[in-house]
């Protein structure tokens, strides 16, 4: 018992005198933390489901230590006038601590319950883990700062628990919302300060059936999740080594035997399942993608094979993304005006405003000539449809026409065009549909068409020009 | 002699608290028949109709009032639709799927064998054939052969068809849930087993709105009965719009000469006079909305005028004069006869072009509970052409590329033979577990065949659809989220696809 006492005794006796108590614990619980991503480690593997549902409380939770720690240096700036405000400064920190303890061990919890790994998920757990650790030497500290004893450690560690809390919060909310979040809407001179890092892939395999049709699917629908910032499962598909070395499960490609390939099988699942993927109703892959990745394994899964049979995709005009039409926004009352009149109408064609409108005369038809065309002129940039077909309009409209630069599709079917003008359409370069049927047009006047690389269908049906066309747009219904 | 206290027409009227009832009642009565609770309640009835002012619609659940959502920018579509019209020919009855297009070659040496216990179950059947001691295997009668480039292999009963299957998107393994006629026809029209639910084209109509102000922007035509087919009855439950303004309901077009009844002005009646009629009657109507605030008022006015426009423009649709010398090639010489598939196909065709939303032609009698032989052909024979020229039709006028076109029946047939086998002849009783149906046009990836079924086509191997991933993606293909697409009655988001999870068939998509 003497023994004891004499030891404690001496203990304090050092402790006031070499160092102060405080960092004895600091110490301590620093390199307790340090060790911490060394004791768990994130091997892919997922976990207790237990620790799942505790580690997805961790996303709602950390707003609270943020906000606590953005709240404090203004407590302190107010302390200086204020002493009560100052002992609330002292309240708030510890709070900080304590709740960004737990914060941290759900943070855990969650990428080792649920098994993801990843450079962003690695960087946002030490950024947390320095955040604690700069939290407790600001705890440390802080009573030197209001003695007066050491005026700049305290700000000066505030400041970096600061700029780290601004860092880690980025990577998590990059793990979250995916890393072009921020920056996606960013405007465009702001943007280029940030370049994308998105749609890397092996420069070994350039021009390979990989490179070309595989990799973009990945890339498309599962990098977000098994990609460079986020493994979940230890799969990573944005690299061809990678995606032949598999997850936590072992391969996912069984090359020439696309049945007993697990990436296959996860990918055709009933959507219900809960092997499903891509997971937590992302976008299915589409039957073409599925189908393109089974003749691929089928045929080897070789990365530098330059063609695959069963893959005959080719690069087609058509299949360019549409161009968004632009704001129009500030028409909208003439047009909400026209819809609820007898006249023809612009309508929108989805709820999704630049995808465009569709102008719709059928109300109007016999009545719809050229002069009713001119006027809808202001709005020929944001029409992507022209439903013209049964109307009064005539060769000369084809010139007005010809300003609707964004038109898709163009409905001429039953008018009086007689087709000697059709070469104006040229300049319609977004055009993939034109019905003609049952109009005046002959095969000659089609010549001029030829050159208009989307247009994919053109229809003819009841017009002269039918016969010549007959093998082709008649009896496949489409030709190019 | 003394009045009775209860006699409403006695000359000094009876004030209730003369009622032979208890005291004590009364003087409850009486309790409540004071000023301050009179001023007290009134006051609280006023907060909660200003609070219901306030929340307007959105208070007021399940509160039709006939407004156009598809004209609303806000809302639908909810994504660049690949189809904007659909044409829905419906099969009613069950045609039999191994009879017509999921071939099972090795059926014909199991002839009269019994279906093996396993492949049906603990499946509960009809109570047509769940007392048969036997099930036995009925292979098809008729061979099959490949068509197209697709080598897609479909009975030697449907020759036109089979020229199309290379635009046809073939799902084999449609399922439904309920084996009987009303039940499973309900469903695969409304989502729901039960009546009283808004049909997909009363869906359509409300949520994507009309396209021509002078026709329907639904239209159900009918196929005139044949006297030798099993004709299940179908009725307007299947067009009705459910909760939905019954403005969104399906306009029946009538399968004689005469489309539309008392359609033509009356001698004497000009188109003038009928437009002063018809203003006066709007006017008492709005009257009467004004008092009485019943939104079924406005579809009524909504559908005077609708007749009204009708008057003209359903003429011109029907009036067949103009249609050139190819179209009879194409349909057949049947289409000209008012009330036939053909004509019917014809008809969804000129309203396709004309700009009607949704289209669905019955033809009844696939319920081939006997004969097979005997009818199955005469059925095959009154509806495959038209099937063929409406899809070649569209096709060769370039609609087909914003139509989606849908070709399907309740349910299926079972393998087994109901009642007797013989080399000759048999029946085909109710099959839910699988069935055939087809789409093309719009949306749809053509040239292929979805699903797989077992060696006796009777139950799902690969990718089952069921209707309500059918629905959804019927939907999907008109640029509608089947899961954001709902109506608030009773209390629950209503959706066609019902609370029960559906998902759009991606494989299908083209």
């Amino acid at each position: 018992m003497i023994g004891t006492q004499k030891f404690t005794g001496a203990i304090r006796t050092l402790r006031s005198s070499v160092v102060p108590s405080q960092w004895l614990y600091t110490v301590g619980v620093i390199v307790l933390l340090l060790a911490l991503p060394f004791v768990v480690r994130l091997n892919g593997k997922p976990h207790a489901d237990w620790l799942q549902f505790l580690g997805r409380f961790h996303p709602s939770l950390v707003h609270l230590p943020i906000g606590m720690l953005v709240l404090l240096p203004l407590l302190e700036v107010a302390g200086t006038r204020r002493t009560s405000l100052r002992d609330a400064a002292g309240f708030v920190l510890h709070l900080i601590l304590a709740t960004a303890a737990v914060t941290v061990v759900f943070g855990i919890f969650l990428a080792y319950g649920s098994g993801v790994m990843g450079t962003t998920v690695n960087r946002h757990m030490w950024g947390g883990i320095v955040l604690m650790i700069e939290l407790f030497l600001c705890v440390t500290v802080r009573p030197a700062w209001i003695s007066g004893q050491s005026p700049r450690a305290y700000p000066a560690v505030l400041t970096v628990s600061l700029l780290t809390l601004t860092w880690t919060a980025h990577q998590g909310g990059s793990l979250t919302h995916g890393s072009g979040y921020l920056t996606r809407y960013a405007p465009g001179p702001l943007k280029r300060l940030f370049p994308s890092a998105s749609g890397a892939s092996d420069a070994a395999y350039v021009g390979s059936a990989y490179t070309r049709y595989i990799h973009p699917i990945f890339d498309a629908k599962c990098v977000a999740c098994h990609g460079e910032n986020k493994e979940t499962g230890g799969l990573r598909l944005d690299f061809y080594d990678l995606l032949m070395q598999g997850g936590k499960d072992g391969a996912v490609i069984a090359p020439q035997n696309p049945d007993r390939s697990i990436l296959l099988q996860r990918v055709t699942l009933s959507p219900s399942d809960r092997h499903f993927m891509p997971a937590e109703g992302r976008t299915p892959l589409t039957a073409e993608e599925i189908a393109t990745l089974r003749a691929w394994i089928l045929a080897g899964a070789s990365p530098t094979a330059t063609s695959v049979s069963g893959i005959t995709r080719t690069a087609k005009n058509a299949d360019l993304p549409l161009q968004p039409v632009g704001d129009y926004s500030y028409l909208i009352n003439d047009i909400r005006q026209m819809q609820v009149s007898d006249g023809a109408k612009l309508v929108p064609v989805s709820a999704k405003a630049s995808d465009g409108l569709i102008l719709r005369t059928i109300n109007v038809a016999s009545k719809f000539d050229d002069a009713q065309l001119v006027r809808f002129q202001r709005f020929a940039p944001f029409i992507v449809e022209a439903e013209l077909g049964r109307t009064a309009v005539t060769d000369a409209s084809l010139e007005t026409l010809s300003k609707f630069t964004n038109l898709r599709a163009l409905h001429l079917e039953g008018t009086a065009i007689t087709g000697r003008t059709l070469a104006k359409l040229s300049s319609l370069s977004q055009l993939i549909y034109l019905n003609l049927s049952g109009t005046k047009v002959t095969s000659d006047s089609l010549a001029p068409l030829k050159g208009m690389s989307r247009l994919q269908h053109i229809y003819v049906f009841d017009t002269p020009a039918e016969p010549v066309f007959r093998t082709t747009a008649v009896q496949s219904g489409r030709t190019q | 002699m003394k009045q009775h206290p209860l006699c409403t027409d006695c000359e000094s009227p009876v004030t209730p608290l003369e009622l032979p009832v208890p005291a004590a009642v009364k003087q409850k009565w009486a309790a409540i028949e004071t000023r301050r609770r009179f001023l007290g309640r009134s006051g609280k009835v006023l907060g909660w109709a200003a609070l219901a002012g306030l929340f307007g619609r959105m208070g007021l659940p399940g509160y039709a009032d006939g407004t156009d959502v598809g004209d609303d920018a806000g809302g639908l579509p909810h994504f660049a639709p690949r189809a904007k019209r659909a044409i829905y020919l419906f099969m009613s009855g069950g045609p039999p799927q191994m009879d017509l297009f999921d071939y099972k070659p090795n059926l014909a040496s199991q002839f009269n064998n019994d279906m093996p216990d396993s492949v049906r179950g603990n499946q509960q059947l009809t109570g047509m054939t769940a007392g048969q001691a036997h099930f036995p295997v009925a292979p098809a009668h008729w061979p099959f052969a490949q068509h197209g480039q697709t080598g897609t292999w479909v009975s030697e009963l449907l020759p036109y068809t089979a020229r199309i299957v290379d635009d046809l998107t073939i799902i084999k393994t449609t399922n439904t849930d309920a084996i009987n006629h009303e039940p499973a026809i309900m469903l695969m029209n409304t989502g729901n087993m039960n009546a009283g639910k808004p049909c997909l084209g009363a869906w359509l109509a409300y949520g994507l709105g009309s396209m021509n102000d002078n026709l329907p922007t639904f239209v159900v035509l009918q196929t005139k009965t044949n006297t030798k087919e099993n004709n299940q009855p179908v009725s307007s439950r299947l067009w009705s719009s459910g909760f939905l303004s019954s403005q969104y309901a399906g306009v029946g077009l009538r399968s004689g000469a005469d489309p539309v009844l008392y359609l033509a002005d009356p001698a004497g009646v000009d188109r003038g006079v009928r437009r002063k009629m018809l203003d006066t009657v709007e006017q008492i109507n709005r009257q009467t909305l004004a008092d009485v605030g019943d939104p079924e008022t406005n579809a009524r006015i909504a559908q005077y005028e609708m007749a009204f426009r009708m008057q003209s423009s359903v003429p011109e649709l029907v009036d067949l004069s103009r249609e050139p010398q190819s179209t009879w090639e194409l349909y057949g010489p049947e289409a000209k006869q008012p009330g036939t598939f053909a004509y019917n196909c014809l008809l969804a065709r000129r309203m396709a072009e004309r700009g009607v939303r949704f289209t669905q032609i019955y033809k009844r009698g696939w319920d081939v509970h006997d004969n097979v032989v005997g009818v199955l052909p005469v059925l095959c024979k009154e509806t495959d052409r038209g099937t063929y020229a409406l899809v070649i039709d569209l096709k060769r006028r370039g609609l087909l590329d914003d139509t989606l076109v849908i070709w399907a029946g309740e349910f299926g047939r079972t393998v087994y033979s109901q009642g007797g086998l013989t080399q000759e002849n048999y029946g085909r009783d109710h099959h839910p577990r699988c069935f055939t149906t087809w789409m093309t046009g719009g949306g749809v990836r053509p040239g292929i065949t979805y699903g797989e079924t077992d060696d006796y086509s009777y139950n799902v191997v690969k990718d089952p659809v069921h209707v309500r991933d059918f629905n959804a993606t019927i939907l999907h293909c008109l640029g509608i989220d089947h899961n954001k697409f709902t109506y608030k009655f009773q209390g629950l988001d209503q959706k066609l696809t019902s609370p029960v999870p559906a998902f759009v068939v991606q494989g299908l998509l083209a």
